[in-house]
């Protein structure tokens, strides 16, 4: 088989899978490991480097994450912190939105944007049909945070996960260089948040009394392990901060504390853990891809198109990170944000063989990363966190439109586009 | 195996007279004991004490008018049994049974009786066997009519024998208050939903119709301890002229046959977690099993 016959094969398994990956004919899961296993079978990768394609450290890193998740969801300290913070608020239902907003956004950074959503939507449901008010809005402004929360460190989006793990940067790189543009971003959506409904969310006394009758303190049921898991919280975060010494490796990291966490404090349960608390889909999603994208990187694909970029941005490191940014903003809004970042890591890399100086490079990293995490807030179907909300919602009763999301959404996802736009120009170049 | 063969005349009698539930049992014993004096204990008072405390708890009678009380005795090593055919029937808490059958078979063995009760159980259900078998007066002709008409012992118990027949149900659109109002009449937790022509199309549990109070973001959260009182739960009685059956019943659930078996009811009660199953026959809804039913019947005898 020549080259380019291969190639066409490998770009065609892959826009094959996209297609049913973006429009959700057949699950992701499934579409993507078919594609996966069909370029073996066509001879297109050989069995043994599809299979060492894998990110075992992202697949590890990932369920480490879980496990301790898991583990800290029973202690119940989310739920206090949700129902606490609407009790600070006094009831105030803008103070509410933007404590929620800073809340998911923190959540997000360091648990993953998708189980933030899905602990803290029901809470806001209940909170707002106490209140009375329509949930719509805190639906979408908590989406938004989450997506833009997960963008600010390695660990939070599965994105920046995958970067992490692809490149040398580690996790105080991520916070170094990416908290500061979403602290920036958030700012400023919070201020476009006042502004946008500082004056339409009226709250009865009656109804705000009796949110404030709440009685959070019987929610941690656990306190000895509450606080065994936030001291494994806290030195998992200093390990990852200190792996560019110790050399661990950041997978090792994670599923240490998550086995720790389940054998003091879930070991009876650590079956139901396993199958209900890891989520195998995602997983294995994730296999797929990485040997989809392998398929393109091996026949040659990425490295062509790498050489089309640098050439519209004539070999220049600012203009290719301002591309990078907002084409990985736009098509992330539309294509699913992982399997973006699978393909974009490659091209990446092959653009960091001509752009080598280090100080240029970065900011092209690092604007894939804003781009990609905060573009998922472009439309409803852009990032997992908004699929899962909206789906909660319409359980629910409630359902929000793919127009009324993104008319908001996308005012929020430009806004911190341009944020992170100005930071990146003023920081780097 | 036929039901004939198990059966001596001297254990089969008429009786003209009023008598009580503990003078028919004790009856029964006595020929019994005269059939096999080597049986132990050798006193037939704490044979029919147990049977009567026994009773106290899950008396074994049936819909169709026959009582089957059951002794386990060590080392029996065979199958007995003594029967009454009675003029005045005894009353079982409202049941009134005029056909009294004792089994006696070995601690170990359970798989006989449960098909001779099944055998009995059909001949009691059938009108026409039980006029001619009312219609004798002494054994001999008991056994030669049963063997006659070829009553076999091995036709394994089916859910047909144990379920409620004919149970209370609803149509999709009878409104929730009535469904509430059923469950509570009837002491009942379960109510299937039929078409007009009475096709199983689904159920209510008593759980659906409090699920009515409870929207799904609240199941979703992992813990309501913070909440002391929740409106839309105390408020359920508002929706119940609301809502109707079809909104909140459960469809495609499992149901049974009526001819399935005992172990299958069983094993699918604890696999689902359910305590009772509707059960259709070719789409029309015929009966409800519960696990009350089966332990009670089965378990307990």
């Amino acid at each position: 088989m020549s080259a380019t016959v291969s190639m066409l094969i490998a770009v065609g398994i892959f826009i094959g899978t996209y297609i049913l990956i973006i429009t959700e004919v057949i699950n992701k899961m499934l579409a993507s490991l078919i594609g996966a296993f069909l370029l073996i079978l066509t001879g297109i990768l050989s069995q043994d480097i599809a299979l060492r394609a894998i990110d075992w450290n992202v697949i590890f890193f990932l369920i480490g994450m879980m496990l301790v998740i898991a583990v800290l969801r029973r202690t119940g300290i989310f739920m206090y912190i949700a129902i606490k913070t609407a009790k600070l608020a006094r009831g105030n239902p803008l103070l509410i939105m933007m404590l929620m907003f800073v809340i998911t956004a923190i959540a997000s950074a360091f648990l993953g944007s998708v189980t933030t959503i899905m602990i803290l939507i029901p809470i806001i449901l209940l909170i707002c049909n106490e209140l009375k008010i329509t949930p719509v809005p805190y639906i979408i402004m908590m989406v938004v945070a989450s997506n833009m929360g997960g963008a600010a460190t390695m660990i939070g989006d599965p994105p920046n996960i995958i970067i992490g793990s692809a490149t040398d940067y580690d996790f105080l790189d991520f916070i170094f260089n990416l908290t500061p543009a979403i602290i920036f971003a958030s700012i400023a959506c919070l201020a476009l948040m006042w502004f946008m409904y500082h004056d339409k969310l009226k709250v009865s006394r009656e109804n705000r009394a009796k949110m404030l009758s709440y009685k959070e303190e019987g929610l941690i049921k656990n306190k000895r392990m509450l606080k065994i898991s936030l001291i494994a919280l806290a030195i998992m975060l200093v390990l990852l901060a200190l792996e560019s010494i110790l050399k661990i490796g950041t997978a090792t990291i994670s599923m240490s504390t998550g086995l720790f966490l389940v054998l003091i404090g879930e070991r009876k349960e650590i079956e139901q853990i396993m199958v209900h608390e890891v989520d195998w889909v995602t997983l294995f999603f994730f296999v797929g891809l990485f040997i989809i994208v392998e398929g393109l990187v091996q026949t040659g694909f990425i490295s062509l198109l790498a050489h089309k970029v640098l050439d519209l941005t004539h070999n220049q490191a600012r203009p290719t990170s301002m591309a990078i940014l907002w084409l990985s903003g736009v098509l992330s809004a539309f294509i699913d944000n992982v399997p973006f970042v699978a393909t974009m890591i490659p091209l990446i890399k092959q653009i960091g063989t001509v752009i080598t100086e280090p100080n240029l490079i970065d900011p092209i990293w690092w604007a894939m990363s804003l781009g990609t995490c905060l573009g998922g807030n472009g439309t409803l179907i852009g990032a997992s966190s908004n699929v899962v909300a909206v789906g909660i919602a319409k359980k629910n009763g409630l359902n929000i439109s793919f127009k009324k999301f993104t008319k908001v959404s996308v005012v929020y996802t430009i806004l911190s586009l341009i944020v992170c736009s100005a930071y990146i120009l003023l920081r780097y170049f | 195996m036929l039901l004939a063969d198990f059966l001596e005349p001297s254990t089969i009698v008429y009786e003209q007279r009023i008598l009580t539930r503990e003078q028919v049992y004790k009856d029964i014993i006595n020929r019994i004991y005269q059939l096999r004096p080597d049986i132990e204990p050798k006193c037939g008072e704490t044979l029919l004490e147990s049977i009567l405390e026994r009773e106290k708890e899950a008396p074994m009678v049936y819909p169709s008018g026959i009582a089957i009380p059951h002794i386990r005795l060590e080392g029996l090593a065979d199958t007995l049994i003594g029967m009454t055919f009675l003029q005045n029937p005894l009353n079982y808490d409202g049941i009134k049974a005029d056909w009294i059958v004792m089994i006696f078979t070995d601690k170990t063995s359970s798989k006989i009786y449960l098909n001779i009760v099944s055998a009995l159980l059909k001949i009691s259900e059938d009108e026409e066997m039980m006029t001619q078998l009312r219609s004798f007066n002494n054994g001999i002709e008991v056994i030669n009519y049963l063997r006659q008409c070829k009553i076999k012992v091995g036709q394994e118990l089916s859910v047909a024998d144990l379920m409620v027949k004919n149970p209370v149900c609803v149509t999709p659109d009878t409104l929730l208050s009535k469904v509430d109002s059923l469950m509570n009449e009837h002491n009942i937790s379960c109510i299937p939903v039929v078409d007009n022509e009475g096709r199983y199309l689904g159920e209510i549990s008593i759980l659906d119709v409090l699920k009515v109070g409870m929207p799904d973001y609240l199941m979703m959260i992992d813990d309501v301890a913070f909440l002391r009182s929740y409106e839309p739960l105390e408020s359920l009685f508002e929706k119940e002229e609301l809502v109707c059956a079809e909104e909140i019943m459960q469809k495609n659930t499992r149901v049974l046959s009526s001819d399935a078996s005992i172990v299958e009811t069983v094993y699918h009660m604890i696999k689902d977690n359910k305590r009772y199953f509707c059960v259709v026959d070719k789409e029309y809804l015929v009966g409800i099993i519960t696990a009350m039913d089966v332990f009670r019947k089965v378990i307990k005898a």
